[in-house]
């Protein structure tokens, strides 16, 4: 198990291998999101309250539910940073913060479209998932301007893994603090926010195979820039200058 | 160490007792947050609105605000002159737990910077039109919730105390981290003005309180020794 773990701390195996995955991920990743896209957006029925807008839902759904687990594999990614002094974990989480405040980004631009058909608003400070995606953003940013800060790359490594860190929690504690807080000032809402679960079991199945879609899609983006960080950060190595004389 | 142990107990107290010191004498530090509380609060009757009912409506909020930004502007001194000076080295050096040598420099920072605020809360809240029934749970609300800003501050000062420029990345982390102390403290003035009991919130922001005091240290201790190498 030790060996294993320590293994796959080392940049040049995990570029092996991730060598090996890549094409069988993208593969199932564009399998799952043209179904997915095609269906969801094209074929499905309407639904009988929503009409056609509920199938903005099927992306947006989806890359919400993804958005919500940069944050747990940040908090991973920091703390095999700080514990075991694991390059590649500091690789993977510099690229999970850019891509998680794109998701987030995403899951608010999605939510705010459907929102401007269904409740009538581009943005509605009672619904509580949209503001606490809001700090979850800002949150993100924050560890990246972090570490586009600080200069020395292992000090930043290590701060990063600690904003992570305690950002990881935070965002829980945000999450249950704004909730309650739009649960006093739901009375006054003028939207109907039980508009947001249309039915049908078509409907589930296509957010279903549309967030699978998604998670490939965060898996080949993190391990594609991944790969692009261990080639820039080794660059002085053997093996990265023996990969480019011979490509 | 050779010679004579000190305690934990007195380097906690040394410690304390040395910052407060340095504060007395670089005034500076303090009394410039505090102006800036003073006159941000003081700007917002003239931009929204000078009637009463409306101040009334937005004064916790306001004070509440200012508060966050104020502790956000004082909090750049807490780590940076020991920085310069390399007494943060010699922090970081000691025998002692840094745990504890933390908290004295966040206790004493908040002495300086949080209960000034606190203390002035009333006269600004009198300003805005706020009904004096409300008075007592806004300064308890600040009393539980300014020492939590100053102890996640830290953290934050500790992670960015190497860098030039770091005003503005210390309130972008800072900010999002406050806002459920921000929600916590208006929610109970508010409670307190619709004639509800604010006891519920208050607890949870001693909660926080607690949590933080026995965490926020630790993430402050870690973050200094990466900062300093």
């Amino acid at each position: 198990m030790w060996v294993w773990f320590s293994k796959l701390g080392s940049p040049k195996w995990f570029y092996e291998l991730s060598g090996k995955w890549l094409p069988w991920l993208i593969a199932a990743m564009v399998i799952f999101m043209a179904i997915g896209l095609v269906w969801g957006l094209l074929f499905l029925p309407p639904d009988y309250q929503q009409g056609f807008t509920s199938r903005i839902l099927i992306v947006h759904v989806a890359v919400a539910g993804t958005s919500l687990a940069f944050f747990p594999l940040m908090f991973v990614a920091g703390t095999i940073t700080l514990v075991w002094r694991m390059k590649l974990a500091d690789m993977v989480a510099k690229n999970a913060a850019i891509l998680g405040a794109w998701f987030s980004f995403v899951t608010l631009a999605t939510g705010s479209l459907w929102g401007s058909v269904m409740w009538g608003t581009w943005w509605e400070w009672t619904d509580s998932r949209l503001v606490s995606m809001l700090f979850q953003l800002f949150l993100l940013l924050g560890v990246i301007s972090l570490r586009s800060a600080l200069e020395d790359s292992d000090t930043a490594a290590k701060a990063c893994a600690l904003l992570s860190i305690v950002g990881c929690i935070n965002v829980v504690i945000i999450k249950y603090s704004v909730e309650w807080w739009n649960t006093l000032h739901q009375v006054s809402s003028p939207v109907n926010m039980d508009a947001s679960s249309p039915n049908g079991p078509e409907f589930w199945i296509a957010t279903l195979i549309m967030i699978v879609a998604v998670y490939l899609f965060l898996s080949v983006s993190l391990i594609l820039s991944t790969r692009n960080e261990i080639l820039e950060r080794e660059r002085k190595a053997q093996w990265v200058q023996d990969l480019v004389l011979k490509s | 160490m050779t010679g004579k142990q000190t305690t934990t107990w007195a380097a906690f107290l040394a410690t304390l007792k040395r910052d407060l010191l340095i504060a007395f004498k670089k005034k500076n530090d303090i009394v410039n947050p505090f102006m800036f509380f003073i006159i941000v609060v003081s700007l917002f009757p003239i931009g929204i609105s000078p009637e009463s009912d409306r101040l009334t409506e937005i004064a916790a909020g306001v004070i509440w605000i200012s508060v966050l930004l104020a502790s956000m502007l004082s909090m750049d001194s807490l780590y940076r002159s020991d920085f310069e000076d390399g007494s943060l080295e010699q922090l970081l050096l000691s025998p002692h737990p840094l745990f504890f040598l933390v908290l004295a420099k966040n206790i004493s920072h908040w002495l300086v910077s949080g209960l000034p605020v606190v203390l002035v809360s009333p006269l600004l809240a009198y300003m805005l039109a706020l009904p004096s029934e409300a008075y007592g749970t806004l300064v308890l609300s600040l009393l539980l919730g300014t020492p939590i800003m100053s102890l996640i501050g830290s953290i934050a000062v500790a992670l960015t105390v190497g860098l030039g420029s770091r005003g503005l990345i210390l309130a972008v982390i800072t900010l999002p981290m406050s806002v459920p102390i921000l929600i916590f403290g208006t929610l109970a003035v508010q409670s307190t003005l619709n004639s509800q009991s604010p006891v519920g919130y208050l607890s949870l922001m001693l909660v926080m309180l607690s949590v933080s005091v026995s965490l926020a240290p630790l993430a402050s201790g870690a973050a200094l020794k990466i900062s300093v190498n």
